[in-house]
Formats: C-alpha cells, structure tokens, sequence
C-alpha cells in the first residue's frame, strides 16, 4: 500500500541510495568482497523500501529487522577490524533489542484489532483496550529510539561509524536511523491520546538532542561529530512528533536526509583523500578539496539552519510547531539546541577545511564519481524546500487519518517569518559569535569543563552497556560450572529434578 | 492402495533394509567391498526416497478422508500427525546427512555400520510418531536411543568420543527407566496402555497420576535435553560425526519431546499441568541454553547449547498450546519443530564441512574451535555463507524460517491477552537477541580477510557435501518467505497433539 509517507520516504532510500553506489564506486575502490558489500547495500534499499510501503505489521516487523541485519552486516563489513565487529554487533544488538517494543506492540496490534493491516486500526483504535494502547505506544516508542538512536539508546549510531562512508550516509543518515521518526508519525494518530505517551516522545527528542548536541561539540572524530550531529537532528523530528507537527517533522526529515547525506559523503571524500578520520589532524582541506569543501558548506550551512537553505525552514517549522504544540521549556532547549547546532556545525569545518595544515597529510584530488554523488545532494539542500507545496498536499490527500493541513510556499513562508524566528536566528547567531570570539571565551569554557567531561563518557550510557555486557558475560561464564563433565553430578541433577517435582506436586496436589 | 500395507511398509523398510545395508557393506573380497559399499550408500538414498513418497501417499489418502493405519498381531499402528512431522523431518533429514556422509564417513572403519544403524535410527523415529500404546512408544523411543548410542561413540579409538558414548548411554537409560515405571504406572492404574483407553479412564486424579506424570517428563526430557537434564548433550553432539550431530540436534532430541507430548495429551483429563510444566521448563532452556553457549569456543559445543536454548521455543509453543488451548501455538511449536530441523540441520553439516577440510580430513580429531573459522569464507565462501545463514536463521532474523517460526510461537502467547503471557514475550524476544551475541561474532570470524593457518591449510570441500546444504538452505528461504507452505504439517501435529485435550 503506498500512501504519501511511504512513497517519499522510498524516494529518499532509493535516490539516496543510488548516490551512494555511485560514490562507492570510487570510494570502496581496491576493497576485497564487493560483492558482499553490494549485495547488503541494495538488500538494504529494497528492504526499507518494503518497511515503509507496507501496512502489514508482520512485513514490517519483518522488513524492520532486515534493515537492521544489513546495518549490521554494512557497519562490520571490514571484519578485520575490532572496533567495526564491536560497532556491528552493538547497532544489532541495541537495534533489536528495541525492536522487541515492535514485535510486541504488532502482535497484541493483530491480537485487538483482528487484523495485522494497521490501517483498520488507525481509522478505529476502539477495539484495542486503553492499557493495551499503552503498551502498543510505548513499546513503539522503544522501538523507535532504538532505531533511531534516541534516548536512551543513542549510544550505537557514533560506534556505527566505523562502516565505510557512503553507509553511513545511506544508512546512518538518511535511511534507516528514519525508521523510527517514520513509526511515530505513522501511528500518531492512534497513539496521541495515550495519557504521557506525547510528553514522552517530547522528552525524549529533547533529551537527544541537547545531550548528542554537546557531544557534537566535544568530539574531534569527523564522522563521529556527524553521527552526534545526527541523533541531535533527529531529536528535532522526534520533538515534532511529540508536539503533534507531523508535516513539520517529515519535511525536516526531508531536509536532513539530504544535507546529512551530503555531509556524509562530504565526509568520506575527505575521509578517503586525507586518509584520516581525526580532525586535529586535517585543517586547511579546503584548499586541496575545493569541490568537496563548497558542497561540504552548503550541507554544513543547512544543518545549522542558515536562511534560505533547506535545513533552515524545516528546522523553524519544527519550532513554530513547539511553541504550541507542548511547554515552552522543551521549545527553549530546542531553541538553545539550533545554536549549538550553529557551533558545532562551525567548528567542524573550521577544523577540516579552513587554518592551517596541522599534520603531514597528503590530499589526492576528488574523484568524479564523489562529485556525480555529492553535485545533486548539494542543489537538493538548496532548493528542497520549494517542493513544501507538493510535499504537503502529497501527505494531506494520502493520509487520511493524520488530518494535515497543506502549506504552500507562500503559507510556509509566511508562518515561518514571524518573531520566534528571529530569536532562533538570533540564537543561531550567538551560536556562531560563541565560535568566532572562542579566544575570549576561556573563562566560559573552563568553567564547563565538568560538562566536556561528562559528554566525553556519553553522559555515563557507555558505562550502563558496558555494564549490561559485562554482567551477561560474567553470569555466562559463572553457568559454565553447571557443565561439570562428571557423570555422577549429571544424574545428581536428573535426581534433584525428580525430587523437585514431587515436593511441587505434593504441596501443590 | 491398501492403507494397512503402506503402514506397514512405512515402519517396516526402513528397519528391513538396516540389516541389507551392513550385510553389502560386508561384501567380502576388496574389490567387491568398494562396490557393495556403494551398493549400500544408493540403497539408504533409496529407502528414504520411498519413505518420503509413502509419507506422501499418507497425506492424500487423508485428504480423501481414509486413515493409515494396521494391526500387526494385537499391536495398533497409524500415522497421525505428529507422526507425519516427525517422520518427514527424519526423513529429509536424513536424506541430507546420508548425502553429506557420502563425503564426510568415507575413509572410516566400519562405515556399513554407520548406514545401517542410520537406518535403523530414521526407522525408529518413524515408528515412534506412529506408535499407539505406551508400551510401544517405549520400545521405539529404547530402539531409537540403542541405534544412536554407537552412532555418538562411532569414532571408538577416540577416548572422548567413547566417554560421550557411555555418558549418553547412561543418561539416557535412566531416563527410559523412569519412563519405564511411569508407563507401569499408569498401567496400574489403568490396567491398559493403549493410548486412547488411558485417556478414557484417567479422569479421577489420583496422587499416582502426577507420580506417573513427572516420571514421563523427566524421562523422555532427559532425551528432550530439558535443563537441567541436559548435561549428556554438548558431549554428545560435539563429539558425534557430524551428520550425527545434526540428526541428534535435528530430530532425535525432538522425537523425545513428541513421545513426552504424545504421553501428556493421554493425560488431559487429569489434573497434571502438564502446560505449566512445559511452559517453565521452556523458559528454562531458553534462558540456560543461551547463556551456557555464550562463552563456548568450540563450534560444534556452542551449536548443542544452542539447541537446548532452541528446544526451550518449542517448549513454549506448546505450552502456550494447552495451556490457552490454541491451535496456533501448538502449529508454532511444531513450525520450529521443522525449520529448527533445518536450520540446526545445516549449521552442524557447515560446521562438520569445516571440521572435516580442517581437521578431520587430515586424521586429526581436534574439535573445531573459534580460531578456526577466522577468514574461512576467503576459501571456502559457499560453506561460510551457508552457515552464516543458517546462524542468522537460529537468531531469529528474517528472511530465514526461524524468524517466521518464532513469530508464530510468540502471536499465539500474545493471543491469551494476558499480563503474564506478554512478560513471555517480552522474555522470549529478549533471549531471541541475547542469541544474537554468540551466533554474529562467529560470522563476523568467517568474513574476516586473512585466513586462520587452519583455513590456509584447509583441503578443498567436496561438492557431495555442498548439495545437501543446498537442499537446507533452499527450504529454510523458502519457509522463510512463504511459511504458508508447512501448515498442512503444522496444522495436522497440532491437531493430533491437542485432540486429547478436548479441541
């Protein structure tokens, strides 16, 4: 079944898609098993495909997981590689741990509404129980920020940047983290009456956004710098569903799937021409890259929000939204967050492009190829925000139980050139004067440096993983001493079961 | 077509051939060995092909409403559904591990005997699905247990072969001991043992029921590798050639759990719990069984640990089935029946396939470890995808079977709307993931670019052992995608095994 939101979000993965094939062409060339590295790129598009024009949940519960299987299998592609394995398994993992929400909320969906089609239960959710509808919301919740590297699971998408390049752009930006902001959308309709369920989806964008935000800003790891940057940008959408602004936040998924695209390939380019992923060692790039660093520009200026680019009417479409939409102290973070944005936005190209050279790397030049890929992303992120007419009717008349308004441009532009506007960009501002005056702010920077501390250690997430892990394995290993080997311990236990079994039976009978 | 003689025939080549097959593998003089022994080989291929086509015949005669089923002197046999599953598992099974043998058995001493008590061992299952008494599923569950305790120890200068052998053995005598004095039990009771005459008149619930009750579960659970009686297990099914090991992990443990079902539905009139029982116990597996495999660093070691964590599914299925009385999870339970057949089918003939071009094949019984596989899809590419699909399969991850099987078993506990029952899931999800945490690391080893010293050492793979993983994977796609496919199956067990209990 193919409504508005399926379809663009099937434009998105298979355009995208596409650009990222042909940047690998000349990215992953000189790689061993190509083959495996194709075969998991297409699996990948075909399967998102899949998830988002189905309206059977089995099939996307089914689609869900393979996405998450070719993620998995993209991000360790180079098996040799600890830290990928590491990185692979934790998307995997984390990824399907949240996607228990899914298979629970599917399955008790089925079980109420007597049918896996989810379109009988968005046009009447009476069949399904309020306590069950909560189970369903939050459990797609979950779901949804595990896919989407949300609170509290971010902690996968910045590791999943030891896949190769164009991954993370098709999958890590654009694609597959959408997956989540895509399920909250589709089912908002149903789940906005459950007691607490827009509160939370409200907190839990914000909290992810403001926390990836300042990580953002304390990393030097280029591509990690971008995944933050990612988390915090879905945030944004997550936020807007929270607020009930559906059109807002799939237009800005629009937008950033383009831009981050963009940034992502962007990235590679450098990434594959100075052979470093560290930032303090690049510095004056652009000189050497000049393509790369003007298109790597016009995404870095849409994601800080900078009229008239893409990033920027979505961004305050979002805010608009937040400012009735829920309390004003989510929409003052949010606000707080578009500057930061500003700054780490700033201070990334700052320290790949501009300066001076600050290690001894040697810059080979863009390869055809790269530009074919990184050309069209560009002019996207300029001129995607004149489709808002298209875009906004398309989602009206396909989803019939979203009740959205249309916006032409003339209706976006008038609704996003109002006073809120103006303190966001005057935010954005300070954002980027926080960067040029950076000499002068010592004293600001020492005093939050307890701050750096705690976004250098993920807030203390890696630590809860790291704890999880170690105790699955502590306790795996303790078990082992149950395998004694001995024969007399075996038929002690077959004794023991006998004995338990009887004592139940005869308390119990 | 006479329905008596097709049971007949159906029970009985299988078990008429074992004997033929060893008496051509014997052939004397040399030159005539060579050509019994292929004889042999074609005459297992040829049994099993007429096995399936009987299990067919069976299946349209009960579309046209007849049954199969004969009297052979006072003793009534018939095929049920359960019968069916588990007879065409063992046959398929079986015809892919007598393939694979082909290659893998080819150099040992004494391979008639491998065939013929192969043989001998499809033969029992089968008869065991269509036993109708006690008594006689006993007989066919020791004559299946015998014909598999030489196969565990068939390597007999191996001191770790012989002591999973005996440790088997053991095990797996007390466990028919006590299903032993369940049955007299209930034919003290009863004064009957025919299946449908027990169920008739155990409706009082005397003490000495669940007496007989918990003796039939332990039992046949030692044999169904319940935790904690499992412990035979990862010996028996690492140390076992690998064809073995796969029709252990495939079909023997599974054929235990069907003689415990088939014990229990007689019991449904009684108070026993029996879907309490199995629900915990399957709770149990899965937790145990994952976690125990999580630290292994033997492949064939972590693949048994992991079928105890796979029986512990079906365990759940089933228990769900009686306990809400659904058809749905009963078919569940079987549906993993089935595509863990496969999937555990192919992951240990891959595993034997490596340990075969690694070690085996060089006359050396070292197991297959981890460090092994590192890079073995660098030469030996179809093998490593094989089983990487098939441990995705396991995991539960589309487009495999395994994901369909596991969705099946868990919509059917969602079905019973209650709170208990959606922890189940929650629980059952859980652990479907934390099996991801032994099974990915072992294919991210396998795609690694430098080969393990092992590996550059490997010889080349035979295609004789390829086809059969062919036919595995093709069928773990296919029910992946189209699970449809195997409801006539499902459906039929699940009616037989919940048709006591009154559904």
């Amino acid at each position: 079944m193919a409504d508005g939101l399926g379809v663009f979000l099937t434009v998105i993965a298979t355009v995208i898609g596409s650009l990222a094939v042909i940047f690998s062409t000349s990215y992953m060339k000189g790689e061993k098993q190509l083959g495996r590295y194709y075969a998991f790129v297409l699996f990948f598009i075909g399967a998102m495909a899949g998830l988002v024009l189905t309206s059977n949940m089995l099939l996307m519960f089914f689609f869900w997981e393979i996405t998450a299987l070719c993620s998995y299998a993209l991000i360790s592609f180079n098996n040799d590689d600890p830290k990928a394995v590491r990185g692979g398994m934790k998307a995997l993992i984390i990824t399907s741990v949240g996607g228990v929400g899914l298979l629970l909320g599917a399955m008790l969906l089925y079980i109420y509404n007597g049918s896996l089609d989810f379109n009988t239960f968005l046009a009447d959710s009476s069949k399904v129980p309020a306590n069950v509808l909560g189970i369903l919301a939050f459990g797609f919740l979950i779901a949804a920020a595990a896919k989407s590297a949300q609170f509290p699971f971010q902690t996968w998408l910045p590791d999943a940047m030891e896949a190769p390049s164009p991954i993370s752009a098709l999958i890590h930006a654009a694609t597959m983290v959408n997956a989540g902001v895509y399920l909250l959308a589709r089912f908002y309709p149903a789940f906005a009456d459950v007691p607490g369920w827009r509160d939370a989806v409200m907190v839990v964008g914000v909290l992810s956004a403001l926390m990836a935000a300042i990580m953002a800003l304390v990393s030097n790891d280029l591509k990690r710098v971008l995944a933050y940057s990612t988390v915090s940008q879905l945030g944004y959408m997550v936020y807007a569903i929270g607020t009930g602004n559906i059109l807002g936040s799939q237009f800005h998924l629009l937008s950033h799937s383009i831009f981050k695209a963009l940034l992502f390939l962007g990235a590679g380019a450098v990434i594959h021409s100075v052979g470093t992923r560290d930032m303090t060692l690049m510095g004056g790039v652009g000189k050497k890259l000049p393509f790369v660093k003007w298109t790597f520009l016009i995404g870095a200026l849409a994601l800080s929000g900078i009229p008239i680019l893409n990033g920027f009417w979505s961004k305050e479409m979002i805010l608009e939204g937040g400012l009735t939409g829920g309390s004003i102290v989510y929409y003052g973070v949010m606000v707080f967050v578009a500057g930061l944005t500003a700054l780490y936005t700033l201070r990334m190209v700052w320290m790949v492009f501009y300066g001076d050279p600050r290690s001894d790397y040697h810059a080979h030049p863009t390869e055809l190829a790269m530009k074919v890929a990184l050309a069209p992303l560009a002019f996207g992120a300029l001129v995607s925000w004149l489709i808002i007419g298209r875009f906004s009717t398309m989602l009206e008349k396909s989803l019939p139980y979203h009740s959205l308004e249309a916006l032409g441009i003339r209706g976006m532009v008038h609704e996003v050139v109002s006073w809120p506007t103006l303190i966001a960009l005057g935010v954005i501002t300070l954002g980027i004067l926080c960067w040029v005056f950076r000499e002068k702010l010592t004293g600001l920077k020492k005093a939050l440096n307890w701050m750096r501390w705690l976004a250098e250690h993920s807030f203390g997430f890696e630590a809860i993983n790291t704890g999880v892990v170690d105790g699955v394995n502590a306790s795996a290993e303790g078990l082992r001493v149950t395998q004694t080997g001995l024969l007399s311990w075996n038929l002690l236990a077959v004794l023991g079961t006998i004995i338990i079994f009887f004592t139940l039976f005869a308390v119990g009978a | 077509m006479k329905t008596d003689l097709m049971t007949i025939g159906l029970i009985g080549i299988p078990l008429v051939a074992s004997p033929i097959i060893y008496l051509l593998g014997r052939w004397t003089a040399r030159t005539r060995r060579i050509l019994g022994m292929s004889l042999a080989k074609l005459l297992s291929l040829l049994v099993l092909v007429v096995e399936g086509a009987l299990l067919f015949l069976s299946v349209m005669v009960w579309t046209q409403g007849g049954t199969v089923k004969a009297t052979i002197g006072d003793v009534l046999v018939g095929l049920d559904g359960m019968g069916l599953m588990v007879g065409a598992i063992a046959v398929v099974l079986g015809f892919c591990v007598i393939l694979f043998s082909f290659a893998y058995m080819k150099d040992e001493n004494g391979e008639e005997k491998y065939y013929a008590l192969l043989m001998a061992l499809i033969g029992s299952i089968i008869g065991l699905g269509c036993a109708q008494d006690l008594f006689n599923l006993w007989v066919w569950f020791e004559l299946m247990a015998v014909s598999s305790f030489f196969l565990v120890a068939f390597y007999n200068e191996q001191p770790a072969s012989l002591e999973a052998g005996f440790k088997y053995l053991v095990q797996s005598a007390l466990g028919s001991t006590l299903v032993l004095f369940g049955i007299a039990i209930l034919f003290g009771i009863t004064g009957t043992v025919g299946l449908w005459n027990i169920w008739a008149t155990v409706s009082n619930h005397s003490p000495l029921v669940y007496v007989a009750g918990g003796l039939i579960v332990v039992g046949f659970g030692i044999k169904a590798a319940l935790v904690p009686l499992h412990t035979w297990l990862p010996d028996a099914h690492s140390q076992a050639p690998s064809g073995i090991s796969a029709m252990l992990s495939g079909i023997v443990i599974e054929a235990g759990l069907v003689a415990m079902l088939r014990s229990l539905s007689i019991l449904a009139q009684s108070q026993f719990p029996a879907g309490t029982v199995l629900l915990v116990f399957g709770c149990i597996n899965i937790l145990f069984g994952n976690l125990l495999a999580f630290r292994q660093v033997e492949v064939k070691r972590l693949l048994a640990f992991s079928s105890v964590a796979q029986v512990g599914y079906m365990l759940v299925g089933f228990g769900v089935a009686v306990l809400s009385s659904s058809y749905v999870a009963a078919a569940g339970g079987f549906f993993h029946m089935m595509t863990h057949a496969m999937m555990k089918g192919l992951a240990f003939l891959a595993a034997g396939a490596f340990l075969y071009v690694l070690h085996i094949g060089k006359g050396d019984h070292a197991p297959l470890v981890m460090d092994d596989l590192n890079g073995a899809s660098r030469k030996y590419p179809v093998v490593a995808f094989f089983l990487s699909l098939a441990l995705l399969g396991l995991g539960g991850l589309p487009p495999m079977a395994g994901f369909m099987s596991k969705w099946q078993i868990l919509v059917a506990t969602a079905s019973v709307k209650s709170t208990l029952m959606i922890c189940v899931i929650v629980f059952v999800a859980l652990n479907s993931v934390l099996s991801l945490g032994y099974y990915v690391p072992m294919i991210n080893r396998m795609y690694r670019l430098t080969p393990s010293e092992t590996v550059a050492a490997g010889m080349p793979v035979n295609w004789v052992m390829i086809v059969p993983m062919v036919i595995l994977t093709l069928g773990i796609l296919a029910f992946g995608i189209w699970p449809g496919w195997a409801n006539l199956l499902n459906y039929n067990a699940a009616a037989s095994f919940l048709y006591p209990f009154g559904l």
